[in-house]
C-alpha cells in the first residue's frame, strides 16, 4: 500500500520536475528520503542508543557482541582515534589506577579539549578536500599561502564550530559573514584541488584549451562540495544525464554555474575586523571607478580632492620629448618597424636573445633625463609589450651613447636613478643598468599594458645641433624575452621622475574650462583610481589565502571575471556543443528543497554560492546530514554504516543500519547542534566502540559476518602515515607543539627548468625544526609527494579520499624498515630511554609500554634484552617500530 | 569481441592489491591459495595466454614533432612560407602563440625498408627497423596542453589523480617476479617530466601499483632500498637480526589474533623486502655487460650515455620478469627535451641523437635474446606540433595528430595504421585516440579494455573512461 503510494508519488515528481525517469525506479532511493525523527529500540541491558540499534540487528543475525576491550587496549584505540597520538605511560597507569566509574568519560572529555584534537580531524577534512600546498600539473607551483585553510580547520575542530556552520563558512563564508575573516579563510576549502597553470593561465585567452580547462576546473570544485558534503555523484553527469541516480546533466551544470565567477586565488582577508570594515568599503568604492560609474563624476565629495590632486600634479609634470628614430637595428634578426607614433615595432624572426640599437637625432636642446616606453600592441603575445609567450620581456641592459657631428668617436653617457612604473619581483629596472647580463627588468604579470622607465643622466647633457644619439637596448635573458614596442623619448626638465599615463598629462597640459566631457571623465577616473589604491595600501597589510576568489589580483592571462561566466550545457560534455544556458541550482531529486536558485541578482556571484551554502546545509536536505554522520563514523569504526563515503548512490554501498544512521543525522543535527565533539563523544563511549577486537564465541563465519558489518566485535584498524611518524616524534621526546603557521617543507628545494621546482626528501634533515612538528604541519606536494607516506597511503591531494587504503606492501616495508625518518627517531628514543631509565630490562619494558601500549611477556622481554645486549637499544627501538603490534590498533 | 576478460575478479584484486609490491598476482595467488581466500572465484577462466608478457614504453616528453620524424608531408615542403589555409573557414589556434606561416621539415626524407616508411635524417638508426614496427600514424589527443595532455596519454584522463597505463597493467597482472616491482619507471637523468610523478601514479589504486622510480644516475637509485649511511648503528649483523626477531614478534603477535590476513600479509611483505635489497642491487649494476654490448647501446658516448643506460637497464628489467618499464626522454620544462617551441633545427636533433641509437640497440638486443617474442616496445609523446610556425622556427603544441609506434610481441609488424591531414594538422582517415591507443595495448596483453575496472568515488573506473577500441590493423593475427 505505502510502496505503491510512494512510487506513485516518486513518478509524479519525476514527471513534474522534469527529472530524467530511471528504469524500474520504484521505491525512492533512500539517500533521498527526508529525515524523520526515530526512537531507539528499546533494549533492557542498555540505554545508549547505538547500542540499541547496534545489538537489535545482532539479535536479528544470531551473533553476541564482544566484551569490552580491556582498559589499555581501549585507551590506545581512543587516543589514537581523537588526537593520533598513544597514550603516555603516565596516562596509561593513571586510568589503570582510577576505580571512578566514569573514569573512560573523563579521559574522552581530556582527549576531546586537547588542541592536538583539532590537528587529527582536520586531517580527515583535508583527505577528503583534496588539499595540497602545490598546483599539480605540468606546473606545479607552490601555493605559499595555502596553509591559513590548514589552520582554519584545525580551528574549527578545535572549537566545535557547528557543522552547518563549517559548511557554509567554507562555500560562502565572505558573502555570509562578511565582517568574520576566519570565514573567507574557509573558502580554501572550494580551491583545495589541483589547478592547471598552463590551461588556465598562461595559454591564449581565445583558445579552446582555456575554455575546456574552465570547465574542467569548476568540474572540481562542484565534485569536491557536492562528494564531501552530499555524498552523491555529480560529475557522473557532465556528459549525460548521470547512469544511476536522479541527477540530470542539467543539475550538473546548475551546479557548474554556482561557481562560474571564482577562480582559484591568494586573496587577502583581514585579521582585524574594522579594518575588514574599511577595507570592504575602499575595495567597493574602487569597482566603482573600475566599471566607470558615472555618478562618481559630479560628486561634492570627490570635488576638493580632485582640485587638490590637479595642483599637485600640475606642478610634477614632466614635458617629455618624444624621440625620432632613424636607424633601427636589430642584431637578433627581428624586423624593426617605425609606427606613426614613433614607437617601434618588432616582428618577423624571433630570436632567443636580441639587441637594438636605435639611432635617434638629439633634439638641440639641453637634456637631463631619458624615457623608455614599452607598449602594448595586438600583434604581440598576449598584446605585449614583450615578445615573449606570456608578453613579458627582459631588459638587459640600457646604455646611450652621443655621436657629436663630425666626432669619429661616440661618448658613452652615464645614466642614473633608473625608475619605472611598475618591477616584475626580482626584476627591478635597476637591473638594466647594473652591468650584468645575468640580471634585467621585467614587468610580468603586468602584460598586455604600458608601461614607462626613466633614467636620469648623471650630468645634464647639452651637444651641439645635429648630433645623434645611440640607444642601445639588450635582451639577453633567453627565451624570446625580448621587448615587442618601445618608444623613446628625453627631458630637459630637473623635476624628480614621476609617471602619469600620457593621455593624462595631455589632459593636465588643456586649460581646465578647455576640456572636453571625456577629458574630464578620464581625469576624474584617473584621480579617485589612484586615491583608492593610496588609501588601500595604508591599511594594514591584509593577511592572503588561497582560495576561492571573484576579486584578486591578476596575475598574467588569469584575471577575475567582473560577472559569472557563462555557463551552458555541453553535450555529451564536448565545448563544442554547447546547448542552453545554465542557471545556478543544485540537485532536483531532493524534493524537500528547491532545485533552482532565486537570486535577486544573477551578476552578484556571491549569491550564488550563499544559495548553494543554504541549501546544502538546511535542515530539510537529508543528504548533508547523513553524509557527515556517517563520515564520522567511519574514522571511528574504521568502515561506514554506508561503506562508501562519497557515493549515496545507487551504486553506492547500502546502510548497515539504516535507522541509525537517519537516528544519528538527526540527533547530530537538531539534539548536538551539528556539534561533532558530541558527535564523538556519543560514539566512542557506546559499548559498540568500546568491544574488544576479538569476537565471542560463535564468532562471526563466512556465512553470517566475515567482514564484520554487524559489528559483533571492534574492527582493527592500521596506523595512518601521520599517527605512525607523530608517534615516532612523541616517544623519542622530540615533539614539538607549536600549532599553524606556514608549513614544513622536509626536502630541499631547488628552482626547477620551469616553473616546478625541484624537490629532494633525501637530503632533508630529520633533527631540523622543520622536522619535529605533527605531520598535519607538513608542506604537502601535489606531484612530488614524499615517499614516506605516500608508503603508508597517505594521499597526495590528487583526487578527493573518502577513505585512505589500507594497504600493506613491500614498499611500505623497505620505507618503515630503512627511510630516515624511522633510523633517526630510533636513535632519539633510545637516547631517552638511556637517560630515563637505569637497566636495559627497564629501558625495554619502558618502550615497549610506550610503543605497544603493554610491558614485554617474559618470553619476548628475554629475546628483546638479547637482541639489545647485542645490537643496542638504537636498534631495538626501529624493530619496535616495525612490528605489526605498533601499527596495528586493536 | 574475441579479448579475454581479465581473469581476476574484482574482490580478488582489491585484496590482492592490498597486499601487492613485488609480489605478483599470479605468485600472489599461488600463496595465498593455501587460506582459502581465492577460492570463491572458480566462475572466472583462466585468460588465454596472451603473447605479451611485458612492456617497455619509451615516452618522448613535450610532443614530439611528427612532421620533422615520421609523418612525411610534401605539401609542407610545397607551401613553406605561405599562410596556413586548411580552408572551409576552419578556425586555426595555437595554444601559446600566434600561428606563422608553414614551416618547412628541416630535415631530409627517405623511405626505408620494404614498408618503405618514410623517416627524416633525425633518426638515422631508428629509420632500419621500421620493418619490425607498427605505425599509429594519426593519434589524436583532447588537448594542446603538457599537463593535461601527458595525464591523459599516460592515464586516460585530463586531470590529476588517475592511474597510469603501467599501474593498470600491474594492477592486472602483477609481476612475474617477486624481488623486483611489478611497474618500474626510469626518469631522464635531467629530472621528472610534465605532471612529475603525476604520470606515473597508481592514483586510486593501491599504491604498490605505481611506478617504482629508479634514478639510474644516482648512487642511491631506488628509496629506502637500505638503511641510510648516516644511521651507523645499522650493521649489517643487526639488519640481519632484526628482522629475524621482527618476524618472530610479529607471528607470535598473529597466532594471539586469529582471521586476520593484513598481519601474516606483513610478514611476508618483509621476507619480499629483504629479497628485494639483494636483487635490486645486481639488477641496477650494468658491469657485468660485455663491452660490445654496452657501445652497442651507446654507453660510450656522451650524447646517449644516459639514455642508453636507461635503455639497457630497462632490458635488465624486464628479463628478470618486471612488468612494464617506462623510460623517459626529456625533462619537463621549456628545453632540453622535445618541446621544440623555439627553434625545430636546433632543438629537436638532439633530443633524437640521445636515443636513436640506444631504441634501436634495444630493439636489436631484445630480439637477439628472444625477448621481443614477448615484449612489447611503445614509442610515444603526449602530442604533436604544428605544421605552420612558432616564432620563425619552431612549433607550438597540436593534440590534433600526432605519431606512435610499437614493436615486438604480439604487433603486426612493417604496418601503418591511419593518415594526417595533408599538412599533418589534424588526423586524415583512420584516427586513433589516446583509448584506442590503450585499448589496443591492454588487448595486447589479453587484458579486455572494458572489463579491467576499479570502483572509486561512485564509478567504475577504466584507464579508457568510457571510450576505446582495439586497433586491429596493428595486432598480428
Amino acid at each position: 500500500m505505502s510502496s505503491t503510494f510512494h512510487r506513485f508519488r516518486g513518478w509524479i515528481l519525476a514527471w513534474w520536475l522534469g527529472m530524467p525517469l530511471l528504469c524500474g525506479a520504484a521505491e525512492p532511493h533512500w539517500a533521498y528520503q527526508p529525515l524523520a525523527p526515530l526512537r531507539p529500540p528499546v533494549r533492557p541491558e542498555t540505554r545508549h542508543p547505538v547500542d540499541a540499534f547496534v545489538r537489535a540487528r545482532l539479535d536479528q543475525v544470531g551473533l553476541t557482541p564482544a566484551p569490552e576491550a580491556d582498559r589499555a587496549t581501549l585507551l590506545r584505540r581512543v587516543s589514537f582515534d581523537l588526537i593520533g597520538l598513544p597514550p603516555t605511560p603516565e596516562e596509561l597507569r593513571t586510568f589503570l589506577a582510577d576505580p571512578a566509574p566514569d573514569a573512560y568519560e573523563r579521559v574522552v572529555d581530556r582527549l576531546l579539549a586537547s588542541p592536538r584534537y583539532g590537528e587529527r580531524w582536520a586531517r580527515h577534512w583535508m583527505d577528503a578536500a583534496h588539499f595540497a600546498e602545490t598546483h599539480g600539473h605540468d606546473q606545479d607551483r607552490i601555493r605559499t599561502q595555502a596553509w591559513p585553510y590548514r589552520d582554519y580547520l584545525v580551528t574549527a575542530f578545535n572549537s566545535d564550530l557547528p557543522y552547518a556552520r563549517f559548511i557554509q563558512e567554507q562555500v560562502a563564508g565572505d558573502v555570509l559573514f562578511p565582517t568574520e575573516p576566519r570565514a573567507t579563510v574557509a573558502l580554501g576549502f572550494i580551491a583545495a584541488g589541483p589547478w592547471d597553470e598552463s590551461s588556465l593561465r598562461d595559454i591564449r585567452e581565445d583558445t579552446l584549451d582555456r575554455q575546456i580547462g574552465r570547465y574542467l576546473d569548476r568540474d572540481d570544485m562542484v565534485t569536491t562540495v557536492m562528494s564531501v558534503v552530499t555524498s552523491t555523484t555529480v560529475h557522473c553527469a557532465r556528459c549525460h544525464d548521470h547512469k544511476f541516480d536522479p541527477v540530470s546533466q542539467r543539475d550538473y551544470y546548475a551546479l557548474q554555474a554556482v561557481f562560474a565567477g571564482v577562480e582559484r586565488a591568494n586573496r587577502t582577508f583581514d585579521v582585524d575586523p574594522a579594518v575588514h570594515v574599511q577595507r570592504q568599503a575602499l575595495r567597493r568604492e574602487q569597482r566603482r571607478v573600475e566599471q566607470g560609474d558615472d555618478t562618481l563624476l559630479n560628486s561634492p565629495e570627490h570635488l576638493p580632492r580632485l582640485i587638490e590632486w590637479e595642483r599637485i600634479e600640475a606642478a610634477r609634470v614632466i614635458p617629455w620629448t618624444v624621440l625620432e628614430p632613424q636607424i633601427l637595428v636589430s642584431t637578433g634578426g627581428a624586423t624593426l618597424k617605425r609606427l606613426a607614433d614613433q614607437s617601434v615595432l618588432a616582428t618577423g624572426t624571433r630570436p632567443e636573445r636580441d639587441t637594438y640599437v636605435l639611432t635617434t637625432p638629439l633634439p638641440s636642446k639641453t637634456i637631463t633625463a631619458v624615457r623608455l616606453e614599452v607598449l602594448p600592441e595586438d600583434s604581440l603575445p598576449q598584446k605585449g609589450p614583450g615578445r615573449a609567450d606570456n608578453g613579458n620581456l627582459h631588459l638587459t641592459e640600457f646604455q646611450v651613447q652621443l655621436f657629436e657631428p663630425g666626432a669619429t668617436q661616440a661618448r658613452e653617457l652615464v645614466l642614473t636613478e633608473p625608475s619605472a612604473d611598475f618591477n616584475q619581483a626580482d626584476w627591478t629596472i635597476a637591473h638594466a643598468l647594473d652591468g650584468q647580463e645575468k640580471t634585467a627588468w621585467g614587468i610580468h604579470p603586468q602584460v598586455g599594458q604600458a608601461h614607462q622607465a626613466a633614467f636620469r643622466f648623471k650630468e645634464p647633457l647639452t651637444a651641439p645641433a645635429g648630433s645623434t644619439l645611440v640607444f642601445t637596448l639588450k635582451q639577453l635573458h633567453g627565451g624570446s624575452h625580448l621587448l615587442g614596442r618601445v618608444r623613446l623619448a628625453v627631458t630637459d626638465s630637473t623635476l624628480p621622475v614621476h609617471f602619469l599615463p600620457e593621455q593624462i598629462v595631455r589632459i593636465l597640459g588643456t586649460p581646465s574650462d578647455q576640456r572636453t566631457s571625456d577629458q574630464r571623465r578620464s581625469l576624474t577616473f584617473h584621480v579617485l583610481a589612484e586615491h583608492y589604491r593610496t588609501a588601500l595600501a595604508q591599511l594594514p597589510p591584509p593577511g592572503m589565502v588561497y582560495a576561492a576568489a571573484a576579486d584578486f589580483e591578476p596575475d598574467g592571462g588569469l584575471k577575475p571575471s567582473p560577472v559569472p561566466r557563462e555557463v551552458k550545457v555541453l553535450r555529451r560534455g564536448e565545448i563544442t556543443k554547447p546547448m542552453e544556458v545554465a542557471e545556478p541550482g543544485a540537485l532536483s531529486c531532493v524534493t524537500s528543497l528547491p532545485a533552482r536558485f532565486e537570486l535577486a541578482n544573477l551578476r552578484e556571484e556571491g549569491l550564488r554560492r550563499a544559495a548553494l551554502a543554504e541549501w546544502l546545509t538546511a535542515a530539510e536536505n537529508p543528504l548533508t546530514w547523513r553524509s557527515i554522520v556517517n563520515r564520522v563514523w567511519q574514522h571511528h569504526f574504521g568502515r561506514g554504516l554506508v561503506d562508501t563515503a562519497n557515493d549515496f548512490g545507487k551504486m553506492g554501498g547500502t546502510p548497515s543500519h539504516p535507522e541509525l544512521l537517519d537516528w544519528l543525522a538527526v540527533w547530530f543535527r537538531d539534539d548536538a547542534r551539528g556539534s561533532f565533539k558530541e558527535l564523538h563523544r556519543l560514539l566512542v563511549t557506546s559499548a559498540t566502540y568500546r568491544q574488544s577486537t576479538v569476537p565471542s564465541q560463535p564468532a562471526p563465519t563466512a556465512q553470517t559476518d566475515a567482514d564484520n558489518r554487524w559489528l559483533s566485535h571492534m574492527n582493527r584498524t592500521r596506523l595512518d602515515a601521520e599517527a605512525i611518524r607523530d608517534t615516532l616524534l612523541w616517544v623519542s621526546g622530540r615533539l614539538d607543539s607549536r600549532m599553524g603557521g606556514p608549513s614544513d617543507r622536509q626536502f630541499d628545494l631547488k628552482p626547477g627548468i620551469h616553473v616546478t621546482p625541484r624537490v629532494d626528501y633525501t637530503v632533508f634533515d630529520v633533527d631540523s625544526a622543520e622536522g619535529s612538528r605533527r605531520s598535519i604541519y607538513r608542506f604537502l606536494f601535489r606531484t612530488l609527494p614524499d615517499p614516506f607516506f605516500e608508503a603508508l597511503d597517505c594521499p597526495a591531494g590528487d583526487q578527493l579520499t573518502a577513505v585512505r587504503n589500507n594497504s600493506v606492501t613491500v614498499q611500505q616495508a623497505l620505507a618503515l624498515w630503512n627511510n630516515a625518518v624511522v633510523a633517526r627517531l630510533a636513535e632519539h628514543f633510545a637516547h631517552r630511554l638511556a637517560a630515563e631509565e637505569p637497566t636495559v630490562e627497564s629501558q625495554i619494558r619502558q618502550a615497549c609500554e610506550q610503543v605497544w601500549g603493554r610491558p614485554p611477556q617474559p618470553d619476548e622481554a628475554a629475546d628483546l634484552v638479547t637482541f639489545t645486549r647485542e645490537h643496542g637499544l638504537p636498534n631495538l627501538c626501529r624493530l619496535l617500530f616495525n612490528s605489526n603490534e605498533f601499527v596495528f590498533v586493536n | 569481441m574475441n579479448a579475454p576478460t581479465p581473469w581476476i575478479r574484482s574482490s580478488r584484486r582489491d585484496f590482492l592489491g592490498r597486499l601487492g609490491g613485488g609480489l605478483g598476482g599470479a605468485a600472489l595467488a599461488q600463496l595465498l591459495g593455501q587460506e582459502g581466500l581465492l577460492a570463491a572465484s572458480p566462475a572466472n577462466p583462466p585468460p588465454q595466454i596472451p603473447k605479451v608478457r611485458r612492456v617497455i614504453q619509451l615516452f618522448m616528453n613535450g610532443g614530439a614533432s611528427q612532421m620533422d620524424l615520421f609523418d612525411y608531408k610534401p605539401a609542407l615542403f610545397q607551401q613553406a612560407g605561405e599562410t596556413f589555409n586548411p580552408g572551409a573557414g576552419q578556425r586555426i589556434e595555437a595554444p601559446t602563440s600566434e600561428p606563422g606561416k608553414i614551416l618547412k621539415p628541416p630535415f631530409e626524407f627517405r623511405q626505408y625498408g620494404e614498408s618503405g616508411r618514410w623517416v627524416s635524417s633525425v633518426l638515422p638508426n631508428l629509420a632500419q627497423c621500421v620493418d619490425q614496427m607498427a605505425f599509429l600514424m594519426a593519434m589524436e589527443s583532447r588537448t594542446n596542453v603538457h599537463g593535461p595532455g601527458s595525464y591523459l596519454m599516460n592515464t586516460g584522463f585530463l586531470l590529476p589523480g588517475f592511474p597510469c597505463l603501467g599501474s593498470w597493467v600491474s594492477y592486472a597482472l602483477g609481476s612475474e617476479a617477486d624481488n623486483l616491482p611489478a611497474f618500474v619507471v626510469l626518469p631522464d637523468g635531467k629530472g621528472l617530466p610534465y605532471n612529475q610523478r603525476g604520470n606515473f601514479s597508481a592514483g586510486f589504486l593501491p599504491v604498490s601499483h605505481q611506478g617504482t622510480v629508479v634514478q639510474a644516475h644516482l648512487p642511491a637509485p631506488m628509496a629506502d632500498l637500505k638503511a641510510p649511511d648516516a644511521a651507523a648503528y645499522i650493521t649489517p649483523a643487526a639488519d640481519r637480526a632484526g628482522l629475524d626477531l621482527l618476524e618472530k614478534l610479529n607471528r607470535r603477535h598473529a597466532a594471539a589474533t586469529e582471521g586476520d590476513s593484513r598481519l601474516e600479509a606483513r610478514i611476508q611483505a618483509y621476507e619480499l623486502a629483504a629479497k628485494m635489497q639483494l636483487s635490486a642491487p645486481e639488477v641496477l649494476a650494468l658491469d657485468g655487460e660485455s663491452p660490445l654490448t654496452r657501445r652497442l647501446y651507446g654507453l660510450d658516448n656522451t650524447v646517449t650515455a644516459d639514455f642508453g643506460r636507461r635503455c639497457l637497464l630497462a632490458r635488465r628489467l624486464v628479463e628478470r620478469g618486471v612488468r612494464f618499464v617506462q623510460i623517459w626522454s626529456g625533462a619537463g620544462g621549456p628545453t632540453g627535451n622535445w618541446d621544440n617551441h623555439t627553434n625545430i633545427q636546433k632543438e629537436l636533433p638532439p633530443m633524437c641523437a640521445a636515443t636513436d641509437q640506444p631504441i634501436a640497440a634495444l630493439l636489436q638486443d631484445l630480439r637477439a635474446r628472444g625477448l621481443l617474442e614477448d615484449t612489447l616496445v611503445l614509442w610515444n609523446t603526449e602530442f604533436g606540433r604544428m605544421p605552420f610556425s612558432q616564432g620563425s622556427e619552431g612549433r607550438d603544441h597540436n593534440g590534433g595528430t600526432f605519431v606512435g609506434w610499437m614493436a615486438g610481441a604480439g604487433v603486426r609488424p612493417g604496418v601503418a595504421y591511419g593518415e594526417s591531414d595533408e599538412w599533418s594538422w589534424k588526423t586524415g582517415r583512420d584516427a586513433t585516440t589516446t583509448y584506442d591507443f590503450h585499448a589496443t595495448v591492454l588487448h595486447l596483453l589479453g587484458l579486455n579494455h572494458e572489463g579491467l575496472t576499479f570502483r572509486h568515488n561512485g564509478a567504475n573506473r577504466r584507464l579508457t573512461d568510457v571510450h576505446g577500441e582495439v586497433i586491429q590493423a596493428v595486432v598480428a593475427v
